[in-house]
């Protein structure tokens, strides 16, 4: 698949609108969700997928094929995230982690028992940016820790942590939900 | 490797991209201790769920604006004029607003070119703010033509319902929507006034009909 999409970069260096066209095609799906994920504004995330492979067409000539192109495209996906989020006054700068209220040990239960689906969307949202989306890349992406690091641009060692934590808070507030009974 | 470490890795084992020393280590502590295998079994639940849920990508409407923006900077003298600050930018447009228009110019064989003698005056606006279809063929959206109505679709409308409500009057989608969300409607062939505005008028996802 990589090969594929390196196959298409060379192409899309060199002016070929179609390989463009072809990387959009087998890229946007994830990209967007990932966008979409830590922005929570499909309008927004969509002038920003745009942005992405705007920046894609102008510099697939200075890709060098060190890592994945969707690890590369996944890094400017993310920066131009939190462009966005800095100029909503949006952005959490530190790693600090924030103790969440829901707290009980049954989450699988939570998950067996209906309406999955709206109670990790809550959860996720919970969560602070960095947590989130190194979640979103583990769990949506199905990315290494490294690729992930590599997406955020910070150390593995700070992306086990993040994933750790969120992984903490997320179970725990999943839990919490069911404990208390919430329906959505 | 401490319980932490192994804790940290766990949502790689789930996702499957765990390889080599920290395979073997975590295999080991999972087989030996019944909370972390719990915490698998939520961790892969929670990871289903999040890749069960669907998105409405941008799809084939972010390929064309791609396209469209890709050409235009390759040809500078191509370029569409900026926007004006009373105009809308068609990409922060709703999707399903942008989606009806394309769908309709699409299939329903909607001539591009826009008639600037018969355009309705509200439409204008929205028009401005992009490019002359005609300059990147097969990447254009429906942005102007004839309009012999002019509505607001009810902001709870769903794309389907337009559709439908659009085949039932005999109308398609000329143009807009305008920075205040007026459409313009053409007449299809097989349509007339007094029927379209009938149907048009009756229904429950048009604001205003002019």
């Amino acid at each position: 698949m990589d090969s594929d999409h390196k196959f298409l970069m060379t192409r899309i260096a060199g002016g070929d609108k179609q390989a463009l066209a072809a990387l959009y095609r087998a890229l946007e799906r994830p990209v967007y969700r990932f966008i979409v994920s830590r922005l929570n504004d499909p309008h927004e995330a969509n002038d920003i997928l745009h942005d992405v492979f705007m920046d894609v067409w102008r510099s697939a000539g200075r890709f060098e094929g060190r890592s994945k192109v969707q690890t590369w495209i996944f890094g400017i996906a993310y920066r131009k995230s939190i462009d966005a989020m800095r100029k909503r006054g949006r952005m959490d700068l530190t790693d600090e982690t924030v103790e969440m209220v829901d707290d009980s040990p049954d989450a699988v239960t939570c998950l067996a028992a209906g309406q999955e689906a709206e109670h990790v969307r809550h959860c996720l949202e919970t969560l602070k940016d960095d947590h989130k989306s190194a979640i979103t890349l583990a769990f949506y992406q199905d990315m290494t820790y490294g690729e992930i690091a590599e997406v955020a641009g910070v150390p593995e060692g700070t992306i086990k942590t993040r994933i750790f934590h969120a992984k903490k808070l997320l179970l725990r507030c999943l839990s919490g939900r069911v404990e208390r009974g919430v329906a959505r | 490797m401490t319980r932490d470490d192994l804790n940290a890795l766990l949502p790689f084992y789930a996702n499957g991209t765990l390889e080599g020393a920290e395979l073997a280590a975590l295999e080991t502590a999972l087989a030996a201790d019944g909370d972390l295998r719990a915490e698998l079994a939520a961790l892969r639940a929670i990871r289903d769920t999040m890749q069960s849920e669907e998105v409405q990508s941008p799809g084939d409407l972010g390929l064309a604006r791609l396209m469209r923006d890709v050409t235009a900077e390759a040809s500078p003298e191509t370029a569409p004029p900026a926007a004006s600050d009373n105009v809308v930018p068609l990409t922060r447009l709703r999707l399903w607003q942008v989606a009806a228009a394309l769908v309709l110019a699409v299939g329903l064989g909607l001539n591009l070119l826009p008639d600037a003698g018969r355009r309705a005056p509200q439409i204008d606006a929205a028009m401005s703010d992009s490019p002359a279809p005609a300059a990147v063929p097969g990447f254009a959206l429906a942005s102007g033509g004839i309009a012999d109505f002019t509505v607001i679709f009810a902001p709870d409308a769903t794309e389907a319902a337009i559709r439908a409500l659009l085949l039932e009057a005999g109308v398609e989608i000329t143009g807009g929507p305008s920075a205040l969300g007026l459409y313009g409607l053409g007449l299809l062939e097989s349509g007339t006034d007094d029927a379209a505005r009938g149907v048009l008028a009756a229904s429950e996802i048009i604001d205003d009909l002019q």
